[in-house]
């Protein structure tokens, strides 16, 4: 009994060495909590900042796009009948006459296209955004082994 | 350490201990108090709104990508209530740059009402006056905010909403055919009101986030339906000023003119009077006073008199009851149905083909034609060609006129007769053009429509080809009747004719039926349907004067008025003259 005694107090470690331990243990936790808290804090403070940015840019679009329409009606304005006659007569044109005119055959001539507004096409579903935004990890790695040419590699 | 020493730690470590618990016990009470759950209800509120997202009205071009109608920015001015330093200077700017009343505005700042937080002013104010409103608060901030004056001069609160109201660049151009939208968003009359839900899209209600943690991926708003017309604006605007010269020149009371591709059934333009100034439709109650159409091509029925022969010509033709060559004697009197036909000057015109009867546009002559054609085959016809039934055009407010049938009760024998030079029967002009689309195209009537392209999500979808409605008479019918209406007015030396083209049609003058049964004989309506060129018709134009004073007659007011717009057609519409054109078909 006495010689267990003894082992336990061989191998014992001195007081002062376990707080020291205690100490460094709770310091570890302390650091490794700052650091947790340090990256929660940055992290979030990006999120938030591209939220903001997010939200400043949805209200630049949707002032763009009130500014294109209206601007898209200040062509139109600019550009109607009335105005366009107006300018033409102050310049000195007046309307051609049917009799005035002269009609050459032009061979291979092709008459213009029909008017195709500017809205087709615009449909987001039509122009998705590149995968690079939308996909992850392990969608990427599926591209990558499905669009990789592992044949050709091992040529 | 000693065992005092030891025992002042033990008391220090407990006394912490119960003060870090006291701390998260006064935490966690604090935290699930009613109080915080009322400031955290207040957070939820104040973390976002539920939105209605508007998508723009769509867009209307004309065929040539021309902006029909539009949008354009306006703002609304409110006042946020929390913000406001000096409710004087807000009324009394107010009142200058919007006129609005400031008694009024600063009794809404000063006393709002309870839990008011925000006042909308006024709205639709254009940018010109919202810009010297903030140069004012600009220049106000400015010069008054270092003064520290607690009663200084400031805008402070005022804010301006931008949104989008309808806009028409082209003012009343084509105002009888596109209608307009009212500030309520909602389209009233023609294509806005056809097309309503489509040019207005379908709004989206959406949770908005304020906080920049919790954005979420913006609501998908599908764009409204951009829609392309058929109508050519220079041809409109030529015709529409032809038109208001016309009514000047002639005295008329009002007018209408459609033209329309008689191969396809592109409504090219559709002019009518009075029009409105779109961007200020409120005054519509001043410009169509009463019962007046907003657009007499498709709203207003009328006996078309003469121009109603081509029809009755067609169906005998077609039946083979006549052929052009057959000889009529007119006597001057045909009496049918207990009732004596006359021509228009009381005249008898002797031996007459039935090319003569076109040209001088005999009554007794047409009546003898439809009593040989008899009244089932006559009114089978007549409902070949459309009549009694609306055409369908893609327009609000279209009307179906009247065409009596034999067993209706107010159909008597000599409705035959009378009905046969366009007595008794009432159509729309636009009826009119839709019922001789088939003489000039063929045989086949053509479904009359102004929507040429709709872009939907992106897609387009183009109405190319040709929806033909009905094939009332044969090919060879069709030919034969433009090809007499050509001869006719070529005979006739008509003030119709267009130098360089060949173009087929017929005059209309009609005596106006009056609320006592009979016929007032001072006022008419004048017509004219014509197309050309006649081999291959490019333009079907449709002239309806009513009531001119200058001339009772169609022949001197409708069929020059034809005239001049063919005249403009041919430039507007790159077609050069018959010679050219057959020999560039032909070749050298």
């Amino acid at each position: 009994m006495e010689k267990i005694k003894n082992l336990f107090q061989t191998y014992r470690q001195a007081v002062w060495r376990t707080q020291r331990q205690w100490i460094g243990l709770v310091l570890i936790l302390v650091v490794v909590s700052v650091m947790v808290a340090g990256l929660y804090l940055n992290v979030t403070a990006r999120t938030a900042l591209a939220g903001r940015s997010i939200q400043a840019i949805r209200e630049q679009i949707t002032e763009n796009e009130l500014v294109n329409a209206d601007l898209a009606t200040e062509y139109a304005n600019l550009t109607s009948t009335e105005v366009m006659e107006q300018r033409a007569r102050t310049l000195g044109f007046r309307p051609v006459e049917s009799n005035e005119l002269i009609f050459l055959n032009v061979q291979g001539y092709l008459p213009k296209p029909d008017f195709r507004p500017a809205a087709a096409g615009q449909n987001p579903a039509n122009n998705p955004l590149p995968p690079e935004y939308t996909e992850s990890l392990l969608d990427w790695f599926g591209r990558y082994l499905v669009s990789s040419p592992l044949d050709g590699a091992q040529r | 350490m000693n065992a005092k020493l030891a025992w002042r730690y033990r008391i220090t470590q407990v006394g912490t201990a119960l003060v870090a618990l006291a701390i998260l016990v006064q935490i966690t009470r604090i935290q699930n108090s009613v109080q915080a759950q009322a400031i955290l209800d207040d957070t939820y509120r104040y973390e976002g709104e539920w939105t209605i997202f508007y998508p723009p009205r769509g867009e209307i071009f004309d065929r040539n990508g021309k902006l029909l109608a539009g949008n354009t920015i306006v703002y609304e001015v409110a006042v946020n209530l929390q913000e406001v330093e000096n409710p004087h200077t807000i009324a009394l700017a107010t009142s200058v740059h919007l006129g609005l009343d400031y008694a009024t505005v600063y009794d809404q700042i000063t006393n709002p009402g309870a839990g008011v937080v925000s006042l909308v002013l006024d709205d639709y104010v254009s940018p010109d006056r919202i810009n010297e409103t903030k140069k004012l608060m600009d220049s106000l901030e400015n010069e008054t905010s270092g003064l520290g004056d607690a009663n200084r001069p400031s805008l402070a609160g005022l804010t301006f909403n931008a949104h989008l109201q309808r806009s028409y660049p082209e003012n009343s151009l084509a105002s009888n055919i596109l209608g307009y939208v009212n500030r309520e968003l909602r389209g009233y009359y023609g294509i806005e009101e056809k097309y309503n839900d489509q040019l207005a899209g379908v709004p989206v209600t959406a949770w908005v986030p304020l906080n920049p943690n919790l954005v979420e991926e913006a609501p998908e708003i599908r764009p409204s339906t951009t829609l392309v017309l058929t109508i050519d604006r220079d041809i409109q605007s030529a015709v529409e000023q032809i038109l208001d010269e016309s009514i000047g020149t002639y005295g008329a009371e009002s007018g209408t003119i459609l033209v329309m591709d008689p191969q396809t059934g592109d409504i090219l333009a559709m002019a009518s009077t009075p029009r409105l100034n779109l961007n200020e439709y409120w005054n519509i109650n001043d410009i169509f006073p009463g019962e007046t159409p907003f657009n007499r091509a498709i709203s207003q029925a009328y006996e078309p008199g003469s121009v109603f022969k081509i029809l009755t010509m067609a169906s005998a033709l077609d039946a083979g009851v006549v052929q052009p060559g057959t000889i009529f004697v007119d006597t001057g009197i045909f009496t049918y149905g207990g009732t004596n036909i006359r021509n228009w000057d009381g005249r008898a015109w002797g031996a007459q083909d039935m090319i003569g009867c076109l040209q001088h546009s005999l009554n007794v002559c047409l009546a003898w034609v439809a009593t040989q054609l008899g009244a089932e085959d006559f009114y089978r016809y007549m409902q070949a060609f459309g009549l009694g039934h609306k055409t369908g055009i893609d327009l609000t407010g279209e009307i179906s006129g009247r065409l009596k049938l034999p067993g209706d009760t107010d159909w008597y024998p000599v409705e035959l007769a009378t009905n046969s030079f366009g007595q008794g029967v009432s159509v729309t002009p636009i009826q009119m053009v839709m019922a001789a689309s088939a003489i000039a195209n063929k045989g086949q009537m053509v479904y009359p429509h102004l929507l040429k392209t709709i872009v939907q999500d992106g897609q387009v979808r183009e109405i190319t080809a040709p929806q033909i409605v009905g094939w009332p008479i044969s090919e060879a019918t069709a030919r034969t009747l433009s090809e007499m209406l050509a001869i006719s007015l070529e005979n006739e030396a008509s003030d119709a004719l267009v130098e360089g083209y060949r173009v087929a049609g017929k005059t209309g003058t009609a005596q106006i039926p009056t609320p006592y049964g009979h016929y007032d004989f001072n006022q008419t309506n004048a017509s004219f349907i014509g197309w050309g060129p006649v081999d291959e018709p490019r333009f079907m134009v449709y002239v309806w004067l009513e009531k001119p004073s200058a001339s009772i007659w169609g022949s001197e007011t409708a069929a020059p008025t034809f005239s001049r717009i063919v005249q403009r057609l041919v430039v507007l519409m790159d077609i050069p003259p018959d010679s050219v054109r057959l020999q560039a078909t032909t070749g050298p």
